[in-house]
C-alpha cells in the first residue's frame, strides 16, 4: 500500500511543478475564476474514466465509450427534434448508453470475446449506427433548455461518480472482487465470486456514464451530433493509466484516476494557455513516459 | 488507513489549487516583470487580438495568417494571437475562445467551423465586452458584431458567370456541378448566377448535376455530361471537391482546350490543371488580404473605428472598405491563370 501511496505522491509532485511554474509565468492561469471556467472542459472526459478505472481494474477495457457518447447524444438530437419534453430527451440519451453499455457486457460475458475485441467493434458500430440515424446532421438548442445542467452541476455529478466508486471499492466487498477478478480471473470464478454479474454491470455502467458525458456535452456546446466524443476513450485510458491503474489490471484506485485527469487537465491548459494547443499532445506524451518510469523506480512493476 | 492514505493527496491538491488562486490580484501586479506574455489590456496601449482559424496549418488559413501579422505589425500596437484547433474541431475552438476571454483580449476575429458549437463560446465573449468578429465564415449573428465577409454571394455567382464567359468566347452549352442540391452556399450562389447568365445571351445552362462533395461524383458527373452533350463548351465546379473531379474527367477524356472548367478552389490544388491547359481560370480571393482585413477590422472596432451605420472604414494598405449592414467586405475576387497563378503560394 506503502507503493501506491508514492505514485500518487509522485502525481502530486508533478502536478504542484506545474502549478509552480504557472504561477511565475502565468499568475492569471491560477486564478479561482480561471481555474473553475477551464474545468468545464473537463468533466465529460471526467466522468467516463471512472467506470473505466473499475473495467481496467478487471483488467478489461472499453474502447467504446467516446462512440457511445456519440449515440447517446444522436437518440438525444433526434427526440429533441421530435419535441419531447427535455427531460425524456436525456433520459433517452441515458437509456441508450446504459443499453450500448449492456450490449458490451453482454458480448463479453455471455458470448465470451475478449473485451477489447468487443468494444473496439462497437467502437466502430456505435459511431456508424449514429451517423447513420443521424445522417451526419447536427440537432441544436440545447443552451436554453439545459441550463440546469451548467457549471455546478457537472462538477456534482463526478463528486457523486467518484464517491459511489471510492465507496465500492473501500468499503463494499466489491473492491477486494474487483481486484481479485483483475489478477486471475479463474480463480476469482472458483471462488465463487459473480464475475459475470460485475463485469455485466461494469460495463453497461461505462455506457450510462457515456449518456450523461453525452447529455452535458450537448447542453454546453448547444449541439447533438454523430461525432461527439472522438477519441474520448482513448483520452480515459490514458487518464487512467496515468493515475497509477494497472493496463493488466488488479492494481489501482479511482483517487489516481482522479489525478491522473486533474494533471492531464492542468497540462493541457497551461500549455494551451502559455504556448500553443499543437504542444499539448508533446507534453502529454512526456507527461505519460514519466509516469512509467516513476512506477518502475517506485518498484510499483508492471505496467 | 487505506481510505486516509488516498484521501490526503486530494485534500493536499484541492489546497494547492486554492492556495495558488486565492491571491490572484497580488500575483497580477508584478506580472509585468517576469512574463513578457501577459496580455491584459490595462498592460499599456496593446490591443491583443485574437484570430482562429477553422483549421490551423492547412495552407489557406497559413496564408490569411500571414496578411494578420502584417497588420499587426503595420498597426504597432497590436499583439496577435493566432492559434486554432490543427485538426479543425469545433469543440477545440470554442475552449480556446474560452481561454482568451479569460485572457482578457480586446478582440476575438473567429471562423467558425461549426457555428451552433461556437455559439455558446462567442456569445459569453461578447456579453463580456469583448469585440467578437467573424471572418472567412459567419457564424450565429446574436455572437458577434462583425463578419468579414470576402465576398458576397452575388460576387461569386457574377465572376463565375464572367470568367467561364471570358474562356469560351461567351457562347455555347454550359453545365453546373454542385455540392449538394441542398447546399445553401451553392444555392445562393446559384440564383446569381442565373441572374448574371441573363447577360450572355449565347451561353445556355443545360443542367445542374450534384457531386456531394465527393470528387469521384463530380468525375462521372462531368463524364456523362460530355456524352449527354457532346457540344459542351464549359462546366461551373462549384463545390472544393467538385472542381478537380470535373478537371480529371475533362482531361482524362481528352477534351483539354475544348470544354472549360472553372470554379473556386486555392491556387496550389490547380495549378497542375492550369499548367496542362485543362482550366485556364481558377477563382478565389486574396487570402492575405482577408486576414490582413480581420486583424484591421478588429482594431478599429476595438478602437470605436468601426461604426454601425458607417458606409465605409479605412483598412491600412488596402485603403477605404465598403460596410454593408454589419459586414465588411473584402470586396476584390481573383482570378488566377497560368500568367499569375505562380505568385500565389497556398
Amino acid at each position: 500500500m506503502k507503493k501506491r501511496f508514492a505514485h500518487e505522491t509522485a502525481l502530486l509532485a508533478l502536478l504542484f511543478a506545474l502549478l509552480a511554474y504557472a504561477k511565475f509565468t502565468e499568475p492569471k492561469f491560477l486564478a479561482l475564476d480561471t481555474q473553475r471556467k477551464l474545468l468545464e472542459e473537463l468533466w465529460e472526459l471526467a466522468l467516463i474514466s471512472i467506470p473505466m478505472t473499475l473495467i481496467i481494474l478487471t483488467g478489461g477495457i472499453d474502447l467504446s465509450v467516446g462512440s457511445a457518447m456519440g449515440l447517446c447524444a444522436v437518440v438525444m438530437g433526434m427526440s429533441f427534434q421530435r419535441g419531447y419534453p427535455p427531460a425524456l430527451c436525456a433520459l433517452l440519451a441515458l437509456v441508450a448508453g446504459l443499453a450500448a453499455g449492456a450490449l458490451n457486457g453482454f458480448f463479453i460475458t455471455r458470448v465470451k470475446v475478449h473485451p477489447l475485441l468487443v468494444t473496439l467493434a462497437t467502437l466502430a458500430a456505435f459511431r456508424g449506427v449514429a451517423e447513420g440515424m443521424s445522417g451526419g446532421a447536427s440537432v441544436e438548442g440545447f443552451v436554453e433548455t439545459f441550463k440546469l445542467l451548467r457549471d455546478p452541476v457537472p462538477a456534482l455529478i463526478f463528486v457523486a461518480f467518484v464517491a459511489i466508486a471510492a465507496w465500492f471499492l473501500n468499503a463494499a466487498p466489491g473492491g477486494v472482487w474487483l481486484r481479485a477478478i483483475g489478477f486471475n480471473e479463474t480463480s476469482a470464478r472458483f471462488s465463487g465470486l459473480p464475475v459475470d454479474r460485475l463485469k455485466l454491470r461494469l460495463y453497461a455502467l461505462s455506457g450510462l456514464a457515456a449518456g450523461v458525458a453525452a447529455v452535458l456535452y450537448a447542453a454546453r456546446f448547444n449541439t447533438a451530433k454523430a461525432d461527439i466524443g472522438d477519441g474520448k476513450e482513448l483520452e480515459a485510458v490514458t487518464a487512467v493509466v496515468l493515475g497509477g491503474t494497472s493496463i493488466f489490471g488488479g492494481r489501482g484506485h479511482v483517487f489516481g484516476t482522479v489525478l491522473g485527469l486533474l494533471l492531464i487537465h492542468e497540462t493541457r491548459e497551461f500549455v494551451k494557455w502559455h504556448w500553443s494547443n499543437e504542444y499539448i499532445a508533446i507534453v502529454l506524451g512526456v507527461l505519460l513516459i514519466l509516469s512509467v518510469l516513476m512506477n518502475r523506480f517506485l518498484g510499483d512493476g508492471e505496467s | 488507513m487505506r481510505l486516509l492514505e488516498r484521501v490526503v493527496p486530494v485534500v493536499l491538491l484541492g489546497l494547492a489549487i486554492a492556495g495558488c488562486g486565492s491571491n490572484p490580484p497580488a500575483e497580477t501586479s508584478n506580472s509585468s516583470g517576469p512574463a513578457p506574455a501577459s496580455t491584459s489590456p490595462a498592460s499599456g496601449e496593446k490591443i491583443t487580438i485574437a484570430l482562429l482559424p477553422k483549421q490551423k496549418g492547412i495552407a489557406y488559413f497559413t496564408s490569411c495568417a500571414k496578411g494578420a501579422e502584417e497588420a499587426a505589425k503595420e498597426l504597432g500596437d497590436v499583439e496577435l494571437i493566432y492559434d486554432g484547433p490543427t485538426d479543425g474541431k469545433a469543440e477545440k475552438a470554442a475552449s480556446m475562445i474560452d481561454q482568451w476571454v479569460l485572457k482578457g483580449v480586446s478582440a476575438i476575429a473567429v471562423s467558425p467551423n461549426d457555428p451552433q458549437v461556437l455559439a455558446p463560446a462567442m456569445k459569453s465573449a461578447k456579453e463580456k465586452g469583448i469585440k467578437v468578429l467573424t471572418w472567412d465564415a459567419d457564424g450565429d449573428k446574436a455572437g458577434r458584431d462583425w463578419f468579414v465577409n470576402q465576398a458576397t454571394a452575388e460576387q461569386i455567382g457574377n465572376a463565375l458567370v464572367d470568367t467561364l464567359a471570358k474562356d469560351i468566347g461567351g457562347k455555347g452549352k454550359v453545365a453546373i456541378i454542385t455540392a449538394t442540391l441542398t447546399a445553401a452556399n451553392q444555392n445562393e450562389w446559384m440564383k446569381y448566377m442565373n441572374i448574371r447568365l441573363k447577360k450572355y445571351p449565347g451561353m445556355t445552362l443545360v443542367a445542374t448535376k450534384p457531386s456531394n462533395e465527393n470528387q469521384k461524383i463530380a468525375f462521372t458527373a462531368t463524364q456523362d455530361l460530355m456524352k449527354a452533350y457532346p457540344d459542351l463548351k464549359g462546366v461551373f465546379a462549384i463545390s472544393s471537391a467538385a472542381f478537380p473531379g470535373a478537371a480529371e474527367a475533362i482531361k482524362q477524356s481528352g477534351n483539354n482546350g475544348k470544354v472549360m472548367v472553372t470554379g473556386l478552389s486555392t491556387p496550389n490544388d490547380m495549378k497542375a490543371y492550369v499548367k496542362g491547359g485543362t482550366v485556364k481560370s481558377v477563382i478565389l480571393w486574396n487570402t492575405v488580404d482577408l486576414g490582413y482585413l480581420a486583424v484591421q477590422a478588429a482594431h478599429a472596432a476595438v478602437k470605436g473605428d468601426l461604426r454601425t451605420g458607417a458606409k465605409t472604414f479605412k483598412a491600412g494598405r488596402l485603403g477605404e472598405k465598403k460596410i454593408a449592414g454589419d459586414n465588411v467586405l473584402l470586396g476584390d475576387i481573383l482570378v488566377f491563370t497560368k500568367d499569375n497563378i505562380d505568385k500565389y503560394d497556398f
